[in-house]
């Protein structure tokens, strides 16, 4: 299990204290495990917390199988047996499409068996109530309940056999009201471990497995010849690990794990740290967004952005396809100040399967208090403030709320609501460039936007808007000092300039008194020389120059 | 003693003696902040009980004078909540006047009241259920939605259709038959799309894009008889603002009117009614069935550009519904494009007197137009008048007429300036309007503030639709499609 896949399911739920929403939670098929679940997963936003607690309630599962299945309180012989369900729940917590109740579903489920195990008479009627309230408590695993009742009273002989196969028959018939009802989409989801999907996602083998191996290990803890079971289950638990193991690497694989862990830092605006895990992790345009985000915010991306491996205008922004949701769109949009193309895609995001992103209800908080829709702040603020982790923020928020004095002292918000003065095109409408460019002119202040658009044009190779742009910029808001890279960008220009006929010549002379150094200008005579007797190479010692990157450096 | 000041110590005395151990000692100048705004509105007779809450701090009471004398309700957290019996008596004793509430609060240790405020007890009742559709007002997604039921006699409210149940896909478009719940018709987009046709406890899903028309079919209005539906077919496109406050943009960059025939599954057209001379939408049968009304401008070539330069106007076309032919002009009812003003969803009366229609800058798609007001045009006279009392300075929006012609409900986004919510007003007989209200929930202020959800497509019922949410989503995952095919 991945502490970051887990830490991400915080980030698809917000658990509210609220009466409200602690009744509709409660109040569908399976309410009570999908209720305890997402209380647990709020402490999620905490990466070793989530392994842990997790570690702890598969370790809880064991126990609890455990004390069904012995005879005694010292039969151990069956305790590496009732370890084999959890390393198959374990792997399939790994796949986040699975919801964290399957794991709370299955504990409720045998905590039911325990209660069942130590109810002396009338064993049918009561495992008959029993399945119908953990139908109502936990789901379709109540069908796993039914059937280790069934084992259980099977040992009684067969009549009585016959008589309890009535309980997985409840199971199956409450399974089937419940889809009735519309409380399950399909009869599948109404009666399998589909339940703990959403409709369009089918759960992997693997997930089945943490299923049946519950009543199938409870079925072999009975077994007569009771010397076997202690071997059995260690050669079946050892088993278990290994191809658990090799499962949650196979759906860590085809899941984003490293999204996860860049996503866990980004919401946590932990950027030195994603900066480390940007490192840690093989270099794509995935990765560069999140490092030049990470930069950015560190007022360090213009002068990094040619140092590492970015080609295009995509590692600073991804654009997936028209259809998707993807937050790091929202965030580096965010951070472009962007706000109504950021809010474009926060809005979409702000509704998971599990109830609300918190990261996303922030992120569309801030922009309406820089929009001065302070009604609507107020409504994602009220709703943050009902949460456990998010309450301080919410509430340190709310004296924004309708105090446009507030606002205006908040470098934050202040320099947002500038950014909005932007003209009224469409956002996303033409290209990330052009926008945040429209950003700087509304707000030349913005020192990310700044960073932001200077980069973009750098990794764009297009050195006469950024000729243009410092023309128009230098001196002016945030641009007090040029970028190394856009010094250089700047004297190639110069040269280019004029050496080609069209081109409006600009002279040395403009560079250095636009913030042009004259270390640069002798640098480059240099790298014209060594580029003469390079025939063509590359030349070496001036990898890390706007102008390698310029001219040597395939897109 | 001034008259006034004889009234307010005669109302002292009254909740001196109604309240029992209040001792209302003095006034408050103006009427008390309520939420909603529910000062001065006139309601049907069958309307849920209306709670509001006093959004100031103070401990506070409500004294409810009516033909059946006063009853005394204390707030709870500010909220006063009228008993569901309490309300219906309340309500059946005042048919057709006013009821007096006066909310007084208690400040330095004593019992202070503020100015009373009426609300009007129509004779007209509303239908009593109101269907509508919950989205997120986000730009784009739509994880989360449904189509919804609420008696407007109590608070229930219970699923039509909910994208739960069929993988997150988009439904919309939910219109009924004169207002019929067994005859209604849903779109459903992406996965398990379709258009589906609701007839008593028969479901029917339909492939509605066909090789003719520009796209499957969109904006419905049935035809009185319920043997025909007019839809649009839109090239609809959506484009969000950076800075303008009305956020987000949808136009057409073609569209056209159709007439579906709901028994040979055709869809047939006037050429006037499918031209490229014009963009044609929002199309309506007139309650006779002998016209049909749609929304039209000229061309707009420059999307999306050129957004604002589209002005869409109201026509009408003669139908006859024996024939399926079409008259062999337009009739121009409003003209948007001489007035540099847009018109959308044109609803006429059951009664045919009035049509209502949604005015603003340019554009169809008012919903997200701030200056979107509702407007009236007395189909007797061609006279055309403003809803004034009804409007607000935020969307005033779509909207539909009940049964008796006497309620318009309509969606506004003037609660926050975001999430849309339905508001009620009374259309008397001269089609003047009265101050509208809010939806009444069973504590209003929280249940609005809560919820995350818009109020789309606000329509009147006579009664709920008794098909189940399972069968709909069965049917829409599992239906085979019939083809819609064109041609007479």
């Amino acid at each position: 299990m991945n502490p970051f896949a887990l830490a991400y399911r915080e980030q698809q739920q917000l658990f509210l204290y609220d009466k409200g929403y602690l009744a509709a939670t409660l109040l569908k098929a399976g309410g009570l495990s999908t209720l305890i679940s997402r209380f647990i997963v709020q402490f999620f936003w905490n990466p070793v917390i989530a392994l842990v607690v997790t570690a702890l309630l598969l370790a809880l599962s064991s126990y609890m199988l455990w004390a069904f299945a012995r005879t005694s309180r010292r039969d151990w012989r069956s305790l590496a047996l009732c370890l084999v369900p959890a390393c198959f729940v374990g792997a399939s917590l790994s796949d986040n499409s699975l919801h964290f109740d399957f794991l709370i579903s299955l504990i409720l489920i045998e905590a039911g068996l325990v209660i069942y195990k130590n109810i002396p008479s009338r064993k049918i009627f009561y495992g008959i109530l029993i399945t119908v309230v953990l139908y109502a408590a936990a789901g379709p695993a109540s069908l796993i309940f039914a059937l280790c009742a069934l084992i259980y009273v099977s040992g009684d002989g067969f009549p009585s056999f016959v008589r309890a196969l009535t309980i997985p028959a409840v199971a199956v018939v409450s399974g089937l009201v419940s889809y009735m009802l519309g409380g399950s989409p399909t009869l599948g989801h109404a009666l399998t471990p589909a339940f703990h999907y959403n409709l369009d996602t089918a759960a992997p083998l693997s997930h089945w497995t943490a299923w049946v191996s519950i009543p199938a290990v409870y079925a072999l803890s009975r077994l007569k010849n009771r010397k076997i079971i202690l071997p059995a289950g260690i050669v079946l638990f050892a088993v278990s690990l290994i191809s658990a193991n090799a499962i949650s690497r196979k759906i860590e694989r085809k899941s984003n794990i490293t999204g996860f862990e860049y996503e866990y830092y980004t919401v946590n605006e932990r950027w030195d740290d994603l900066v480390q895990s940007c490192r840690r992790h093989v270099w794509s345009p995935g990765t560069a967004n999140y490092m030049n985000l990470a930069l950015a915010y560190k007022g360090k991306l213009t002068e990094n952005i040619i140092r590492l491996d970015n080609r295009g205008v995509s590692s600073l922004l991804l654009i997936p396809e028209a259809s998707s949701v993807d937050v790091r769109v929202a965030h580096i949009m965010f951070a472009m100040g962007n706000f109504a193309a950021a809010q474009n895609v926060a809005f979409n995001a702000m509704f998971c399967s599990e109830g609300y992103s918190p990261s996303m209800l922030k992120m569309n908080a801030q922009i309406e208090l820089m929009r001065g829709d302070y009604d609507v702040a107020d409504k994602y603020l009220s709703l943050l403030s009902k949460s456990l982790h998010y309450k301080k923020w919410a509430q340190a928020q709310r004296r924004f709320l309708w105090d446009e004095k507030a606002v205006a002292e908040d470098a934050f918000l202040s320099c947002g609501r500038k950014d909005f003065n932007l003209s009224d095109g469409f956002a996303m409408h033409v290209n990330p460039i052009d926008e945040v460019m429209l950003v700087v002119e509304a707000n030349p202040y913005d020192k990310r936007a700044m960073d932001y658009t200077l980069s973009f044009l750098l990794l764009s190779k297009d050195i006469a808007k950024i000729h243009a742009f410092v023309d128009k910029y230098w001196g002016v808001g945030a641009l007090e000092t040029l970028p190394p890279a856009v010094q250089e960008a700047l004297v190639f220009y110069s040269e280019y300039s004029r050496n080609f006929e069209g081109v409006e010549p600009v002279s040395i002379e403009w560079c250095l008194s636009h913030g042009v150094s004259p270390s640069i200008v002798q640098k480059f005579n240099a790298f014209q020389t060594a580029s003469l007797k390079s025939n063509g190479a590359a030349p070496s010692g001036y990898r890390d120059t706007y102008w390698n990157y310029l001219l040597y450096k395939q897109l | 003693m001034r008259t006034s000041s004889i009234c307010i110590l005669m109302l002292c005395g009254l909740l001196s003696s109604c309240a029992g151990k209040l001792d209302v000692s003095g006034t408050l100048p103006g009427q008390p902040e309520i939420y909603p705004d529910y000062r001065g509105v006139t309601v049907p007779q069958n309307i849920a009980p209306m709670n509001f809450s006093y959004m100031g701090e103070d401990p506070a009471v409500l004294l409810v004078d009516g033909r059946g004398g006063e009853m005394l309700f204390r707030a709870r957290h500010g909220l006063f909540r009228f008993g569901s019996r309490k309300w219906r008596h309340l309500m059946e004793e005042n048919v057709g006047c006013d009821i007096s509430l006066t909310v007084a609060v208690r400040q330095d240790g004593s019992w202070r009241a503020c100015d009373s405020f009426n609300m009007t007890v129509s004779a007209d009742k509303v239908d009593p259920y109101l269907s509508y559709r919950l989205i997120p007002p986000g730009y784009q997604g739509w994880k989360r939605m449904g189509i919804y039921q609420r008696n407007l006699e109590n608070y229930r409210q219970r699923i039509i259709a909910d994208n739960s149940l069929s993988g997150e896909n988009c439904v919309n478009c939910h219109t009924y038959c004169n207002r019929n719940p067994d005859r209604m018709l849903f779109h459903a987009r992406a996965e398990f799309g379709g258009t589906f046709f609701i007839d008593g406890k028969e479901i029917e899903k339909l492939n509605t894009k066909t090789d003719s028309t520009i796209s499957a079919l969109v904006y419905p209005y049935w035809h009185p008889s319920g043997k025909y539906v007019a839809f649009s077919v839109n090239a609809t496109r959506q484009s969000f603002f950076n800075h303008d406050p009305n956020r987000i943009e949808v136009f057409d960059t073609a569209s056209d009117v159709v007439v579906y025939d709901v028994e040979s599954h055709n869809v047939f057209w006037s050429p006037l009614t499918r031209s490229s001379q014009m963009f044609q939408t929002f199309p309506t049968f007139s309650p006779d069935g002998k016209w049909l009304y749609f929304c039209g401008c000229s061309p707009v070539g420059n999307m999306p550009d050129g957004y604002a330069e589209a002005h869409y106007g109201i026509y009408r076309i003669a139908f006859n519904p024996e024939d399926k032919t079409f008259g062999d002009s337009l009739e121009c009812l409003y003209d948007g494009e001489a007035e540099g003003k847009s018109a959308s969803f044109p609803r006429i009366s059951p009664d045919g007197r009035y049509l209502a229609f949604t005015k603003h800058g340019y554009g169809n798609f008012s919903i997200w137009h701030k200056d979107a007001d509702l407007w009236v045009i007395d189909l007797s006279d061609g006279a055309l008048h403003s809803l004034t009392t009804a409007n607000s300075d935020d969307v005033d929006s779509y909207h539909s007429w009940s049964g008796n012609s006497r309620w318009l409900v309509f969606s506004s986004r003037r609660d926050d300036g975001l999430y849309t919510r339905p508001y009620i007003t009374h259309i008397d007989e001269n089609g003047n309007e009265s101050k509208p209200f809010m939806l009444p929930q069973r504590n209003p202020r929280r249940f609005y503030k809560d919820l995350m959800v818009s109020y789309n497509l606000p329509e009147f019922m006579e009664g709920p639709v008794r098909v189940s949410p399972h069968r709909i989503s069965t049917v829409m995952r599992k239906g085979k499609a019939t083809d819609v095919t064109p041609g007479q």
